[in-house]
């Protein structure tokens, strides 16, 4: 079998499996959250389990898609205690399931297009993801705030939409903002390889290897000096440099603001 | 004050407040674009730009349309220019 029958076959292996996957497990998660709720009635256990449920879900569909892509997780830091503000570089759409290797409670910060999607938009609802387009900057302080107090991370893609190279663009503020508001280490997350799984506009998914580092914690007292610009900068430097140094690229000429 | 140093001391506000490289701070650089300013930026730059030159540009309609570093050049000019006539 050529290289690229393969590829064909495998992925008419995941868009089988992971349809068929995702209704089992939505039919199976949906009866055991609503018992649980049914028993306890206590909607913020609701909002656990079903953010519990997504990262299954997530970690899930990873696995849907063995052998084709192949996924590593390295984390050096593993001892650093939740909360925090996890920003990560976003090429594909995909990245919203890497979020799920992340061994925590956490919620995403989402765009406007998964809250209007059937189901997901319901789920991310009832999850309290942060819908971060369609509430105001105190809004979003304020509900963020809360859920690192409860103990859960945020998650956060700053360039609010998908590169789909291996290009960063700019980052958006918003989530180093709620770390300095709160206090909490801002955690870098570099995700390599997963450019063109899938490219955009395809739901054709190139085979390959992603990694997904989590990169050491900027804490309050690294960037107790800094304004929120700088720590942007900062953090987005910070996983450019390792991203070249790990997929051997020349140094970005589009570098965006901040020191050279 | 001549325009050459308000330039200057607006390319001051970016580097001072920003750290943005002063080799960026070209006439043609897109304040969101190539500066990676994003919207919350744009309030602590207003706070940064009032406190400098001393004006209310807050609530002025015409803060909108600036999307250049020369566009932030001329119109702090046509600010200053107006305190002038008043």
């Amino acid at each position: 079998m050529s290289f690229h029958l393969k590829t064909v076959w495998l992925n008419l292996q995941f868009w089988t499996i992971a349809p068929l996957y995702s209704v089992v497990f939505g039919v199976l998660a949906t009866l055991y959250v609503n018992f649980h709720y049914l028993v306890t009635r206590d909607r913020r256990r609701k909002s656990r389990l079903i953010r519990r449920s997504l990262t299954h879900y997530g970690r899930g569909i990873l696995w849907c898609s063995w052998p084709l892509i192949r996924v590593r997780y390295v984390d050096t830091e593993p001892n650093l205690q939740p909360p925090f503000v996890v920003v990560a570089n976003h090429r594909s759409s995909s990245d919203g399931f890497l979020m799920s290797l992340l061994p925590l409670e956490l919620v995403q910060v989402v765009n406007i297009w998964p809250a209007r999607v059937p189901i997901m938009g319901g789920l991310v609802r009832v999850a309290g993801y942060l819908k971060v387009r369609e509430m105001s900057h105190e809004d979003f302080v304020r509900d963020g705030s809360q859920l690192l107090a409860e103990g859960c991370t945020v998650a956060a893609f700053p360039e609010g939409t998908r590169s789909g190279s291996r290009r960063i663009g700019p980052f958006h503020g918003s989530a180093f903002r709620l770390a300095q508001a709160t206090g909490v280490p801002v955690v870098p997350l570099a995700i390599a390889g997963n450019e063109r799984m899938p490219p955009r506009g395809s739901p054709f998914l190139r085979p390959g290897r992603v990694v997904v580092t989590k990169l050491p914690a900027i804490t309050q007292a690294n960037y107790a000096g800094m304004n929120p610009f700088q720590l942007k900068t900062d953090v987005r430097e910070t996983i450019q440099t390792y991203l070249e140094s790990v997929e051997h690229v020349a140094p970005s000429v589009a570098k965006v603001g901040g020191r050279a | 004050m001549t325009d050459a140093e308000l330039v200057q001391a607006v390319n001051d506000v970016f580097a001072d407040s920003f750290e943005i490289d002063r080799e960026k701070l070209t006439p043609e650089a897109q304040i969101f674009g190539d500066l990676g300013l994003d919207s919350l930026d744009i309030v602590d730059l207003v706070a940064a730009i009032q406190k400098r030159f001393s004006v209310q540009v807050r609530d002025d309609e015409r803060v909108r349309a600036i999307r250049s570093l020369q566009d932030l050049y001329n119109y702090l000019i046509l600010i200053r220019t107006e305190q002038n006539k008043a």
